[in-house]
C-alpha cells in the first residue's frame, strides 16, 4: 500500500462492513466482488495516490473501487493513474434538488394526480426513450456544451447553471473521443430517468438543522415542497466506461502497471488512454447534466400544468446539482503544499467548504450544498461542506444509503404487498415501472441513510442542514 | 405468411428449454447458464440477460437480426457476445430476444455469429424489468469439460 486506507462508520455501519468482509472470507466463497474493506486497501496501493484511500459511511463492494470510495492522485507524478472503476459505469450519476414555494397542504389533495403527471412526463424504466427531440448533430453539441446546450435550446433557466457543479459543463469534453456505439446507445435515452436506484421524488422539508444555510438555499419553512431527481448518463456513460476498460487493459500491459485486482483497470493520467478517457468521461458528464436538465424541464411542466401556474411563479429554482460518480482535477493541500490532483469520487459527493472559489456566490458563506438521496420511502438530506472535510477527505462526503442486501436476497425476503402497504401508511404515493424494483429498492435493502449522514456529521466531513421527507416517488 | 416474419421459418419458432438461473450478488446479478455444449451455454447466457430485462413470455418472434462478436480469448468472446446483444437492445433495432441461435462458434479464432430472434421492445407490451448497464469480467467463469459433459458459464452483469 502506498498510503493508508480508512473508512468512516458508526457501530451499526461498522458491523455491516465487517460482516461483508467476514462473509467473503468464508470457505467456498468464490467470485463476485471483493469486500469493500479489501477494495479500499487495493485502491490505497495504486500508483500515484496521495493522502488516504477513503471509504465513506455508505461504502459497499463495487466493480474495482468500492462504491463510496474516494482517492486522489498527484497529476505531477508521471506514474499516477486514472481508473474508470474509480468513477463507476454511470458516469456523473448525481442528484439535483428543485425547490418550490408550495406547502405540503397545497400538494396533498392532488398528490396522486401530481405523481401520475410526473410519471407521465418523465420516461422511466428499462427500454424507455427520451421525448426531447434530438438528432445526431444535436447530440454532438450537447456532449460538448453540457448545460449550455440545454440553456440555448430553452430547457433550463440561466440561473440553473450557477447552481450546478462545474456550471453544468466540463470544458475538456471531446465527443470525438467517444465511440459511435456509446453515442448510439445514448441518443434514444437522453431525457430518461433510467431504472435501478434512480428516481424522481416529491419531498417536503421535515427538519431544519441550520436555519442560515437552509435560508440561503431558499428552504425556509417546514412542509415546503421540493423535487429531487437522481439520475446519470444512462447507456451513454455505461458504454464510455466499458470502452475505456477495454482500452486500459491493453495500456496496463504496455506500461507494466501492476495492480492488486484485475478490475482496477487503469492508465497513466498522461498516457493517450488516460487522456482519452478523461475527455470521453467529461462528455458523458455533460450528457448527464443535459439529461437531468431535460428532466428538470419536464418536472417544471408537470407542476405548471397541475397548478396552472408558471414554473417561475412556483419558484422552481435548482437549489443545487451534485455529481457522485466522477473524477475531477482539483487543487488541494497535501503535506502543507498546494498540489493539483485528480480526485476520483465513486459513490461520493464533493463537499467544498465556505469561501471555496469553485462554489457559487450564493453559497460562499454556507459551504457547498451536498444532496444525499435516501432509499425509497426514507428521508433525504441536504448537507453542507466543511473545512474539516477539505483537509481530511479532499472535500468529499457520502452519497446516499448504500446497499445492504443483494437484489436477489431482497426479492426473496421482502414481500411486495408489505412494501406498498408501508409506503401507503407513511403517506407516500408511488409509481414504478418494474414491480420487482419495489422489493429490490425497499428501505430494508439499504443501509439506513440517517446512520450514514449522522456519521458524516459527527466526523465533521459535512454538516447537516435540512432533512427532506418523500411524499411521492417515481421510479424505473 | 406475415410480411414482418420475412425470412423466418417454422423451425425458428421452436423455443429452447430454460437452462439458466440468477445467482445472488450484492448490488448486481450473476447469470449462471449451462447446456449440452458450450455453444448452448453461451446462447442460454444471452437469454438469461434478456430475461432479466423483461418477462420473456411476453416476447414474440417477429424479426431476426444477426450479430457477430470477436475477441482474443474465450472470456473476451463471452464478454463481447453479451455486449453485442446488449447493444442490439439499447439502440436500433431495440431488439428484445426470445431465442438465440449461434450459427458459427470458432473456438480458435474466438468468433461468434449469432441469429437473434425477437421483436422491438415496446413499453406496455413487455413488462419492464431491470436495466443492464454493462457486462463485467468480474468472477467470470467458463467451464468447458466435454468428458463430463459439463458446460457452464458464470457472468456478473452490472445493473
Amino acid at each position: 500500500m502506498n498510503v493508508e486506507g480508512v473508512f468512516y462508520v458508526n457501530s451499526t455501519l461498522e458491523k455491516l462492513m465487517l460482516d461483508e468482509l467476514r462473509n467473503s472470507c468464508r470457505p467456498g466463497m468464490t467470485g463476485g466482488f471483493l469486500p469493500g474493506v479489501k477494495q479500499i486497501a487495493n485502491v490505497a496501493a495504486l500508483p500515484g495516490i496521495v493522502g488516504r484511500s477513503v471509504g465513506l459511511p455508505d461504502v459497499h463492494s463495487g466493480y474495482g473501487f468500492a462504491i463510496g470510495n474516494m482517492a486522489a492522485f498527484d497529476i505531477s507524478n508521471s506514474d499516477s493513474i486514472v481508473s474508470p472503476g474509480g468513477v463507476g459505469f454511470d458516469i456523473n450519476c448525481g442528484v439535483r434538488l428543485l425547490r418550490t414555494n408550495l406547502h405540503e397542504k397545497d400538494v396533498v389533495p392532488i398528490k396522486e394526480q401530481l405523481a401520475q403527471s410526473l410519471f407521465d412526463h418523465i420516461p422511466v424504466g428499462v427500454g424507455s426513450k427520451g421525448i426531447i427531440p434530438m438528432n445526431a448533430r444535436d447530440m454532438e453539441e450537447a456532449l460538448e456544451m453540457g448545460m449550455d446546450w440545454s440553456l440555448r435550446e430553452g430547457y433550463v433557466w440561466a440561473e440553473d447553471k450557477e447552481h450546478c457543479e462545474e456550471y453544468g459543463r466540463m470544458l475538456n469534453a471531446d465527443p470525438s473521443k467517444v465511440s459511435l456505439r456509446a453515442k448510439k446507445r445514448g441518443l434514444p435515452q437522453l431525457g430518461t430517468l433510467g431504472a435501478g436506484n434512480h428516481y424522481a421524488e416529491i419531498q417536503v422539508v421535515d427538519e431544519i438543522y441550520d436555519k442560515f444555510a437552509a435560508g440561503k438555499m431558499g428552504l425556509e419553512r417546514l412542509g415546503q415542497v421540493c423535487v429531487m431527481i437522481h439520475s446519470g448518463s444512462r447507456g451513454f456513460g455505461h458504454q464510455v466506461a466499458t470502452d475505456a476498460l477495454v482500452q486500459m487493459e491493453k495500456a496496463m500491459k504496455r506500461d507494466q502497471i501492476e495492480v492488486n485486482d484485475r478490475q482496477l483497470a487503469c492508465a497513466r493520467i498522461h498516457s493517450k488512454e488516460g487522456q482519452d478517457y478523461l475527455k470521453a468521461m467529461a462528455a458523458a458528464a455533460n450528457f448527464a447534466w443535459v439529461n437531468r436538465s431535460s428532466m428538470t424541464f419536464l418536472t417544471r411542466q408537470a407542476f405548471a400544468k397541475q397548478f396552472k401556474m408558471a414554473p417561475d411563479d412556483l419558484d422552481m429554482h435548482v437549489i443545487y446539482d451534485v455529481s457522485h460518480n466522477i473524477a475531477k482535477v482539483e487543487e488541494h493541500v497535501v503535506d502543507g503544499s498546494l498540489k493539483t490532483l485528480l480526485v476520483h469520487r465513486k459513490g461520493s459527493t464533493r463537499a467544498f467548504p465556505p469561501h471555496h472559489p469553485l462554489i457559487p456566490v450564493d453559497y460562499q458563506l454556507t459551504g457547498q450544498p451536498v444532496l444525499i438521496g435516501g432509499s425509497m420511502g426514507t428521508c433525504s438530506y441536504v448537507l453542507t461542506g466543511t473545512h474539516q472535510g477539505m483537509t481530511e477527505t479532499f472535500g468529499s462526503t457520502c452519497h446516499g444509503a448504500g446497499r445492504a442486501l443483494s437484489r436477489a436476497k431482497s426479492r426473496r425476503n421482502i414481500d411486495y404487498k408489505d412494501v406498498l402497504g408501508k409506503l401507503e401508511e407513511m403517506g407516500i404515493s408511488i409509481r414504478v415501472a418494474s414491480p420487482k424494483l419495489v422489493m429490490e429498492e425497499a428501505p430494508e435493502s439499504y443501509k439506513n441513510v440517517t446512520d450514514v449522514v449522522n456519521t458524516c456529521h459527527a466526523a465533521g466531513i459535512s454538516k447537516k442542514t435540512v432533512k427532506l421527507r418523500p411524499i411521492a416517488v417515481i421510479k424505473g | 405468411m406475415d410480411q414482418e416474419l420475412g425470412e423466418l421459418s417454422e423451425n425458428d419458432f421452436m423455443l429452447p428449454p430454460i437452462k439458466y438461473e440468477y445467482l445472488d450478488h450484492t448490488a448486481d446479478v450473476q447469470l449462471h447458464a449451462w447446456g449440452d455444449s458450450l455453444i448452448e451455454a453461451f446462447e442460454q447466457c444471452g437469454m438469461a440477460m434478456f430475461g432479466y430485462m423483461t418477462e420473456l413470455a411476453y416476447v414474440e418472434i417477429k424479426q431476426v437480426h444477426t450479430i457477430e462478436a470477436n475477441a482474443d480469448d474465450m472470456m473476451g468472446l463471452l464478454y463481447h457476445f453479451l455486449d453485442e446483444l446488449l447493444f442490439l437492445f439499447s439502440a436500433e433495432p431495440f431488439l428484445i430476444c426470445r431465442k438465440l441461435k449461434i450459427t458459427e462458434f470458432n473456438a480458435e479464432e474466438f468468433r461468434i455469429v449469432c441469429k437473434c430472434y425477437g421483436e422491438e421492445f415496446e413499453i406496455g407490451k413487455h413488462p419492464q424489468g431491470s436495466e443492464v448497464k454493462a457486462i463485467t469480467y468480474s468472477a467470470m467463469q467458463i467451464i468447458d469439460e466435454p468428458k463430463d459433459n459439463k458446460f457452464e458459464v458464470f457472468v456478473i452483469i452490472d445493473i
